[in-house]
């Protein structure tokens, strides 16, 4: 076995791999960014070495540095995690050469796997499904209905240089077909210029559905049954849970059996993973391998028992696979929800910046975190926006849901935004609970973004207890000040009305009792107890006998109350106040839609308006830049200009008016 | 004897219903409570002693002789409690010839005012007047007069509130001016001197009474105003909060309220707060919450000369002003409007035994003609004159830059600062390297090569918190997690501080 291995990585996963290493007795090397100097992987390994300025280009991306700095440290193998160089041909090649060991497959295995039409053509000799299609231009439409009838409907019609939705037609029959050809090849033509026109069979309502694979340099390979990843955003993978609700044990074996085959025929030396589209039909087709480990694999772990990384370093290191295909069980229900951070109710805009409070949940009860960051760290511009992998283990997949769905509600994030609220809206949406559904579920149910008042709360009331008991603590804690007249002392109210995000009032009524409160919301009896302090952001106790963790601020006059996904905003006032509070007018927001707004803190590059122009909607009004990235600023409707409140060099806040319009 | 409980009943329900339902409506309407709805808000329940509810004007002229006598005047006053703690309270009565200020109804103001300064207790006013009642004349005025001679002999004795909750014009605003802290509602209240009828006519300025004296302009643009609140009701139950800080007469220690907040609770993610690259920002509010009792800070003027930050927060229960430079805003730089900010800051918290916690991040004076025009060496001294003047205890730490004549004002040891501490990251220093070198060797400015040398050079010797230890300006180089810990240890020890300042009738701070 190796003594010392370096992790050409960082975040989460460098850390994840270290965690293994150690456990093995191995000694662990960290390479890092100039950026990441006080990142938690270089403080976990035993020893880091800098590789250069913070653009990945320069470091983690530079074969050179690793390759010198496993020769500074005398490290013996490589990991390198996902993404990055972890299907770099050149690299596993190159490390090689130096006589470093690469932990994962061999390069030719790679090499065979890393172009799409050739890792194609070996599926099909492999005997894998292929998605059936015809990959040279066709020429007539007769010729189309012909082929369309031979793969089978419905077929997809694409042009050879598509994209964008642009030449590109689904037919169900022969008459689509004739049509959908004639119009995509003219499309096709005006729009690139390149009239040829390829077909492939359309799978309906399709679900992303990938085996695990693992094989040894003996000749053995097997499969770790799969994994379900059809949660997606643009085709960015958020939930991932094995088993998969869909496979059941004959589509399993299917699948299983021809992922291994296609291992096999690449002579394929570590753990990889075989890509499946999966039709409505349970109808199955080979997309592509990727030659690494995948960013889900804990949920394989965790229903197999096996440590995927620790797996890869032995195989690595020479030896045999300790068990067979029969060996390999599936125990109970994983599923990982990425926490990334970005705003979902901004349209998931990526948020850097610092962790001002980081506390995730803790690592009990069937609860993983993969994460690999702290309190006070940084989130930074240059890598990508995942904070952590939050993994949950149970014996059904109900319980995994529940399971989640408390854990989200622990996971404290502050000072940059995350997606937490968005998992925790998913996790109990009727269509995920339901486990039918395909790719297309969040564009779907989400067209529009996503929003606040997409996640109802299953107990309202439950809100307004725990905001009554909050607001109770802190009258209390007032009867405590000095300087108060003998004999005149405060004595708090206990009857209290809350008002919800500035709509319902519900009235309640706290007692103090030993550990907690009793509070009564109209009618309904919540008996909270609790150890939480003043200044603390995770309210945990129990309510009625049930575990309960709130996240909860306080802002000004409100609390701001943060449980299963949903946020309020609770006014805890007595009687006579709310009642006071009727006679005041509602304000009306200000309207902003006659103002462009800076949807994110930068720096403004360009106003490319002037005032009295006008400018029609998707116009581009002004440029801002952040994050190294210029982001556009378009008209959303015909407009003039009135006023230009920002200068070109100005640093804006979110928010921030940068033009008004009349 | 019944007929004459009869008539008290009767004469208190009259006085209660101040101008008359009609007139109580049209308040509502204009989102404004009455005045005696305020003080239910304002006071714990029932504590509330009213005084003179039965007073009536002694006008004659002009109409006034055939108006209707309304019991009160125009201000309810008295006494009563904020969390147990005693407060003397006026509050205008805008129903009431709109909360005009006659003979009478300064008599009033006046009573409580000097209760409060005999029994050592605050005074809170709300006001919501149109001002001078104009057929009393010179009567009238007088009656400011003579509110305003005793906001200043109770200033420093008494901590004095001002909530503007409607109109303040005129002379009505002085008195408020004088008093410790002001606050205002939005869209309901303003204060100026002159109104946009008279602007219009002299200066020919078209502007609304809220462009001219609104809420949001004294928060942010003149500073006059210490918060906004959005409704009356957010407003008073603020100022419960607010109060809670407060002791309540120069002869008292602040209040204490027990905290189960642990004085030797570290925060590791401090260790990361400053960011490596010294041109970079960070939030100094993040230091502030992570060091105070339950994170709980009650900041003033946050909308305001935000360089530099000023409140309350308490450490170990006991009240303690904060004043810290915040890089985010102009590098955390003094200029005029944070000096008077931070100056006025301090100088009550000395007159009222509050202990001062300075977080220094400074990179020196705003540079600029507008700032010199603009007299910022007059202002600047304000806040200099302001930390040495101060006998509380004072305890300062050093988290970034302390450069220049910056470093002098922000509480240094120098300035009798008690106990003053620096981060790792501290530099203290005349200049940032790269300026200094540029001045030291001037000769060398086309050899860059020489100058980032000698830069370096600089920076090896004073970007560090070790040139001022070895003189004894630092007490101590702290770790940041610790800082929380120090400070509590540091305000304990100072708990019997107690020096004074030499016999004088007052210093002559640079106004």
């Amino acid at each position: 076995m190796f003594k010392k291995i370096l992790i050409a990585n960082r975040g989460e996963i460098a850390c994840r791999v270290i965690k293994t290493a150690r456990k093995m007795g191995i000694k662990t090397v960290a390479v890092y960014s100039e950026a990441d100097k006080d990142a938690l992987h270089v403080e976990l390994a035993d020893e880091g070495v800098c590789i250069g300025p913070a653009a990945s280009k320069e470091s983690y991306l530079s074969i050179d540095k690793i390759i010198a700095a496993c020769k500074q440290t005398g490290a013996e193998a490589v990991h390198p995690g996902y993404g990055f160089l972890s299907e770099n041909e050149e690299f596993s090649r190159r490390l090689e050469e130096s006589g470093v060991i690469f932990i994962g497959p061999k390069h030719y295995s790679v090499a065979a796997m890393g172009d799409k039409i050739a890792s194609k053509k070996l599926a099909n000799e492999a005997k894998v499904n292929t998605i059936p299609g015809y990959n040279e231009a066709i020429g007539t439409p007769e010729q189309a209905v012909e082929i369309a009838k031979g793969i089978g409907y419905p077929v997809m019609i694409k042009a050879s240089a598509g994209g964008g939705g642009k030449g590109l037609r689904v037919a169900f029959n022969d008459k689509e077909c004739a049509e959908g050809f004639a119009s995509c090849k003219n499309e096709a033509k005006n729009a690139f210029g390149d009239d040829r026109i390829f077909m492939e069979k359309y799978v309906l309502e399709p679900r992303h559905i990938e085996i695990q694979v693992l094989g040894d340099a003996h000749g053995n390979t097997v499969y770790l049954h799969e994994r379900e990843c059809s949660i997606q955003r643009r085709h960015q993978k958020v939930i991932e849970e094995a088993p998969s609700p869909f496979v059941d044990p004959a589509m399993r074996k299917a699948m299983g059996v021809q992922a291994v085959a296609l291992a096999k025929a690449v002579n394929y030396q570590s753990a990889g993973t075989v890509e499946f589209v999966v039709g409505a039909d349970k109808s199955f087709y080979f997309l592509e391998m990727n030659t690494r480990l995948q960013v889900e694999h804990p949920v394989t772990e965790l229903i197999t028992g096996l440590d995927l990384v620790e797996q890869m370093i032995r195989v690595a290191a020479g030896e045999k696979l300790s068990f067979k295909q029969e060996d390999i069980k599936i125990n109970g229900w994983a599923m990982e929800c990425r926490i990334n951070a970005e705003d979902p109710f901004r349209g998931f805009l990526p948020s850097t910046g610092r962790l001002v409070k980081y506390i995730p949940p803790p690592e009990v009860d069937g609860v993983r975190v993969d994460t690999g960051v702290y309190e006070g760290g940084e989130i930074s511009m240059f890598y990508d926006s995942m904070i952590a992998k939050l993994i949950v283990h149970a014996d059904s997949r109900q319980q995994a849901i529940l399971r989640m769905r408390s854990a989200l509600n622990e996971f404290l994030i502050r000072g940059v935004a995350s997606n937490v609220a968005f998992q925790a809206a998913l996790m109990q949406h009727p269509r995920f609970v339901s486990g039918n559904f395909n790719t297309g579920l969040i564009a779907e149910e989400y067209p529009n973004g996503f929003n606040a008042a997409d996640v109802p709360h299953d107990s309202p009331k439950m809100l307004v207890a725990v905001g009554a008991a909050l607001m109770s603590a802190h009258l209390k804690r007032n009867t405590t000040i000095s300087g108060q007249l003998r004999g005149h002392e405060y004595k708090p109210w206990t009857k209290l009305v809350a008002k919800i995000n500035d709509d319902q009032a519900h009235r309640a009524k706290a007692k103090a009792v030993d550990g907690g409160w009793d509070v009564d919301v109209e009618g309904e009896m919540f008996a909270i107890r609790t150890d939480w302090q003043f200044g603390e952001f995770l309210y945990r106790g129990t309510i009625n006998g049930e575990p309960l963790c709130m996240q909860v601020e306080q802002r000004g006059l409100v609390y701001r109350i943060f449980h299963w996904g949903m946020q309020i905003d609770a006014a805890l006032m007595s009687e006579r106040a709310f009642e006071l509070l009727k006679l005041m007018p509602e304000k009306q927001a200000p309207d902003m839609s006659r103002f462009l707004l800076s949807p994110m803190p930068g720096l403004l590059t360009q106003v490319a308006v002037t005032v009295g122009q006008e400018v029609k909607a998707g116009e581009v009004v002004a440029k801002i830049e952040a994050m190294k990235m210029e982001n556009v600023l378009k008209a959303e409707r015909d407009c003039v200009v009135d006023q230009i409140l920002a200068k070109p060099g100005e640093s804006l806040a979110v928010d921030q008016v940068i033009v008004a319009f009349k | 004897m019944h007929d004459i409980i009869t008539q008290l009943e009767e004469k208190r329900h009259r006085a209660a219903m101040g101008g008359g339902q009609k007139r109580i409506d049209a308040q509502h309407k204009k989102g404004k409570l009455t005045a005696r709805e305020r003080l239910e808000l304002l006071l714990d329940p029932g504590s509330f002693e009213e005084w003179d509810m039965f007073k009536e004007h002694r006008c004659v002229d002009f109409g006034m002789e055939l108006a209707e006598k309304i019991p009160g005047d125009g201000v309810v006053t008295g006494y009563g409690t904020i969390n147990g703690r005693m407060v003397f309270v006026y509050a205008q009565d805008f129903t009431v010839f709109g909360g005009a200020l006659s003979e009478t109804h300064a008599e009033k103001i006046c009573k409580i005012m000097d209760h409060a300064m005999k029994v050592g207790a605050p005074v809170i006013g709300l006001n919501d007047s149109g001002g001078a009642r104009i057929q009393e004349g010179v009567a009238a005025l007088g009656g400011y007069a003579e509110v305003f001679q005793r906001n200043v002999m109770a200033s420093g004795v008494i901590p004095q509130i001002s909530m503007i909750m409607g109109p303040s014009a005129g002379g009505a605003v002085y008195s408020p001016s004088m008093t410790d802290f002001i606050f205002m509602v939005k869209d309901s209240s303003y204060m100026f001197v002159t109104g946009p009828e008279v602007v219009k006519t002299v200066t020919h300025e078209e502007v609304t009474a809220e462009e001219l004296g609104g809420a949001v302009m004294h928060t942010t643009k003149s500073g006059v105003a210490d918060l906004a609140f959005e409704n009356d009701v957010e407003a008073l139950y603020m100022l419960r909060r607010f109060f809670n800080y407060l002791p309540l007469n120069n002869r008292e220690k602040p209040p204490v309220r027990p905290s189960n907040d642990a004085p030797d609770r570290l925060d590791y993610s401090l260790d990361t707060l400053v960011p490596d690259n010294a041109n970079k920002p960070y939030d100094i509010k993040e230091l502030i919450i992570k060091t105070v009792d339950d994170c709980e800070f009650f900041e003033l003027q946050p909308s305001y000369a935000k360089n530099m930050v000023i409140g309350f927060a308490r450490m170990e229960g006991h009240t303690v002003g904060i004043v810290a430079n915040q890089p985010m805003v102009l590098a955390g730089c003094l200029d005029i409007k944070s000096s008077i900010k931070a100056a006025r800051f301090v100088r009550f918290c000395d007159a009222f035994n509050i202990p001062v916690i300075t977080f220094v991040d400074v990179p020196g004076f705003m540079p600029g003609t507008a700032q010199e025009y603009g007299g910022i060496i007059k202002h600047g001294a304000k806040l200099l004159y302001a930390y040495a003047e101060c006998t509380v205890p004072k305890v300062t730490v050093i988290t970034r830059k302390a450069y220049g004549g910056a470093y002098d004002v922000m509480s240094p040891k120098h300035l009798r600062g008690d106990v003053n501490f620096a981060w790792p990251s501290a530099e203290i220093a005349v200049m940032g390297a790269k300026g200094a070198v540029e001045i030291i060797f001037r000769d060398d400015k086309n050899d860059p090569v020489k100058l980032a040398a000698r830069e370096a050079e600089y920076k090896e010797k004073f970007a560090n918190p070790f040139v001022a230890g070895a003189r004894g300006f630092i007490d101590d180089v702290i770790q940041p997690h610790e800082t929380r810990k120090r400070i509590c240890r540091s305000l304990t020890m100072l708990r019997n501080k107690k020096i004074e300042n030499p016999w004088r009738k007052h210093g002559n701070i640079p106004l």
